[in-house]
């Protein structure tokens, strides 16, 4: 018997192991690697760095202004993206579940924005913010369309969500849809039998039986929001000067465009990754909860 | 992303494996030429390597290879086989560094001359070229700029001679002329507001755009007031708060711009400055090719900015940008210092600078160069020049970032100063 379970522990691993050598590689290896170089002053061309122990850390958290400005920059829109994508994604997954026709075709509308890669919508948006809406509002009237979208900070943290949330909702609409379809009609049935309005079914039935991809998709957006580049860099490329900075944006600016302090930039990866980590696992120990079985 | 690094890996990869072929054919052709003939002396074999960042310009340097082969077999009996590698800009000095670094020098080089002669010739990885046949050639407002210690130590190919552009057409019309102080900037811009024409184009969406008011602001004030600020600087002694009067004309600039700065970059303004829609742009003669595409026939001029009343202090900044170094540890030095005072030779020179789009600098450069470069020379002719400060990319970065967001009231004067003594400070720290 342990012979047999040895022998298909070792079939598994054979199955994974191409799969895990590419992962090690370019993933597992240069996290270890980064998370050594961030004890040290390397500046990625020097053949000789010394290790500085804990001294990176401090600084960045103690010393260094735009990061930790940065950082509360990244949670307003952590907390904004979470909100409205899940929000968002949610009420488009309800709407289309009520289509009996057109499903397909909403489906495929609301989908496609999540089709373009998000530099190329930034860009597309860009465009969109600096020369379509100006325009509009002149011929329309529409005054409150002149703004300076990408140009006044106030502003352009709005372009971002904006840009984001279409190119991101669509994929957790996906998700949502998939999870409404696995509810029973039973169920639901049931409910309007027992005199349940549609909001009630929807709050009292659809929403506990789909909280397994209310689980993913708030880990997935999450995730996702703490490490946005694209659609900064694509709009504003964290300016003006660094009012829209997100984190990753001044790790690339530490690391590639000033004094090349990988070490340091390495630091601030580090931090990121600790905050994502705590987050995301206090996310999901709170919702794997909630959950029910059908 | 990813699939482009894929391309370009696979792009590198190939080119690889063709440059071997390449040289292997050139090799075994010449081995078997120099058996053939049998009694002719064997000719010498010599590779040269080259690292150029220049690769928009691959058609007129191999070709002007060619010609320096052909002119060694001829004059010294020499088959030479160049190895060529042009990189992109952005990637070249990473790739450069770390060859130099990893005892892998290309023979002949090129690098920025004002950005980063110093810490090269510092860490020692330029040949001294002094008392070579071309340095007698060069002008003297250029070799400054590729000297360093009283040494020369490359060989320029691109110069800038730039301050701010100006409509032709624009000024011609209200029969103005470029101010040569700042009260009479002033007076100009007063009088295009009150014809209804905007005085300047802003574009700061890039953040290099506006940085270009401290190159501008600084080199003119360390010309005649404060001849050591850099220095000082280099030793933490300084401060930016001396060239505070830099936001006078920066001020000047805002106040007469054109509307939505932020939105704006570098090929927007460019558009927008060929079809009138102000008249001056506080940019360089590098945006020449981009403004013609939009307009071929439109006409204008290159002006020093005022940043003062002193009208001694507007002047022109000269800039030298790609120069080809030699490195002292080449194998093949004295071939590759030959190239070296190839690239200025009497009689080829001026076919290939003129090839290439760049300024004349040096005595054998005969031909025509742009109307542009006319208004330059004008104020150079007149010594109202002076050399590109040399301050730190960390700086200049800063100063952009800073500059757009005092445009945007998000930072006062001194909060951009100071931001910029501590980015100083930390490239002291880093770089000691």
């Amino acid at each position: 018997m342990s012979i047999k379970t040895n022998k298909s522990v070792w079939r598994l691993l054979a199955f994974v192991a191409p799969a895990f050598a590419l992962y090690a590689i370019s993933l597992l290896i240069p996290t270890i690697g980064g998370m050594y170089y961030s004890f040290t002053d390397w500046n990625g061309l020097k053949r000789t760095y010394g290790f500085i122990g804990f001294a990176n850390f401090v600084d960045a958290l103690t010393d260094d202004p735009d990061f930790v400005r940065s950082l509360w920059f990244t949670m307003k829109y952590v907390l904004y993206m979470v909100v409205l994508q899940n929000v968002i994604a949610l009420l488009l997954a309800a709407f289309i579940e009520t289509r009996r026709k057109s499903k397909a075709f909403f489906r495929t509308l609301f989908f496609m924005p999540n089709m373009i890669s998000t530099i190329i919508s930034a860009f597309i948006w860009t465009f969109v913010f600096t020369q379509v809406l100006p325009q509009l509002a002149e011929r329309t009237m529409l005054t409150f369309l002149d703004q300076s979208w990408i140009g006044d900070p106030r502003v352009s943290f709005y372009s971002i969500l904006i840009v984001s949330l279409w190119n991101g909702v669509g994929y957790m609409m996906i998700i949502y849809l998939a999870a409404m379809q696995g509810v029973p009609k039973s169920l639901q049935e049931a409910a309007t039998i027992d005199g349940a309005g549609p909001f009630q079914t929807f709050v009292r039935v659809t929403l506990p039986m789909i909280a397994h991809a209310l689980t993913i998709c708030f880990f997935l957006t999450l995730n996702g929001a703490f490490k946005v580049f694209e659609a900064v860099y694509g709009l504003t490329g964290g300016g003006p000067g660094r009012s829209t900075q997100v984190i990753t944006m001044n790790i690339y600016e530490e690391a590639f465009s000033n004094n090349f302090l990988y070490g340091y930039a390495s630091a601030k990866s580090i931090i990121l990754f600790v905050i994502v980590l705590i987050f995301t696992f206090l996310q999901i120990r709170v919702m794997k909860k909630r959950e029910v079985e059908a | 992303m990813k699939t482009s690094w894929k391309t370009m890996l696979a792009g590198a990869l190939a080119a690889v494996l063709l440059t071997g072929c390449g040289s292997n054919a050139a090799e075994s052709g010449g081995a078997s030429s120099g058996a053939a003939s049998g009694e002719t002396v064997a000719a010498k074999a010599v590779t040269l390597k080259m690292f150029v960042a220049i690769p928009r310009f691959k058609q007129q340097f191999d070709q002007y290879v060619e010609q320096f082969k052909a002119k060694m077999k001829a004059e010294k009996n020499i088959d030479l086989t160049v190895q060529m590698e042009m990189p992109t800009a952005d990637t070249a000095p990473q790739i450069l560094k770390t060859r130099l670094a990893s005892n892998d020098a290309p023979d002949i080089f090129s690098l920025h001359a004002i950005n980063e002669i110093p810490s090269f010739y510092k860490a020692g990885y330029l040949a001294d070229l002094s008392g070579q046949p071309f340095t007698d050639k060069l002008l003297d407002s250029v070799k400054s700029s590729v000297s360093i210690d009283g040494k020369i130590v490359a060989v320029p190919l691109e110069t800038l001679s730039w301050g701010y552009l100006y409509n032709k057409a624009i000024f011609a019309e209200h029969g103005l002329t470029p101010p040569a102080t700042l009260s009479e900037m002033k007076t100009l811009t007063e009088t295009l507001q009150a014809k209804g024409v905007t005085p300047f184009l802003l574009s700061y969406s890039e953040s290099w755009i506006p940085q270009l008011v401290l190159p501008l602001a600084a080199g003119a004030l360390i010309n005649t007031e404060n001849p050591d600020f850099i220095d000082r600087m280099n030793r933490d002694e300084g401060s930016f708060q001396e060239l505070k009067a830099m936001f006078d004309i920066f001020d000047l600039i805002n106040a007469n711009g054109t509307d939505r700065a932020l939105e704006v970059g570098g090929d927007d303004g460019a558009a927008a400055f060929a079809q009138g829609k102000a008249a001056m742009w506080l940019q360089g003669p590098w945006y020449a090719d981009t403004i013609l595409k939009s307009d071929p026939d439109f006409n204008f001029g290159v002006a020093a900015l005022p940043v003062n009343n002193n009208p001694d202090a507007t002047m022109i900044n000269l800039s030298t940008s790609t120069s080809l170094a030699v490195s002292p540890d080449s194998k093949n030095k004295e071939i590759a210092i030959e190239f070296i005072n190839y690239v200025l030779d009497d009689n080829d020179s001026n076919a290939f600078y003129e090839s290439l789009k760049f300024n004349p600098l040096a005595t054998v450069h005969t031909f025509d160069s742009f109307s542009w470069v006319n208004d330059a020379t004008e104020y150079v002719k007149q010594g109202k020049s002076y050399q590109d400060p040399v301050i730190p990319q960390a700086v200049k970065d800063e100063v952009g970032k800073g500059l757009q967001s005092y445009y945007a009231g998000q930072m006062t004067q001194d909060d951009v100063l100071n931001a910029l003594d501590r980015a100083w400070k930390n490239y002291n720290k880093v770089n000691q």
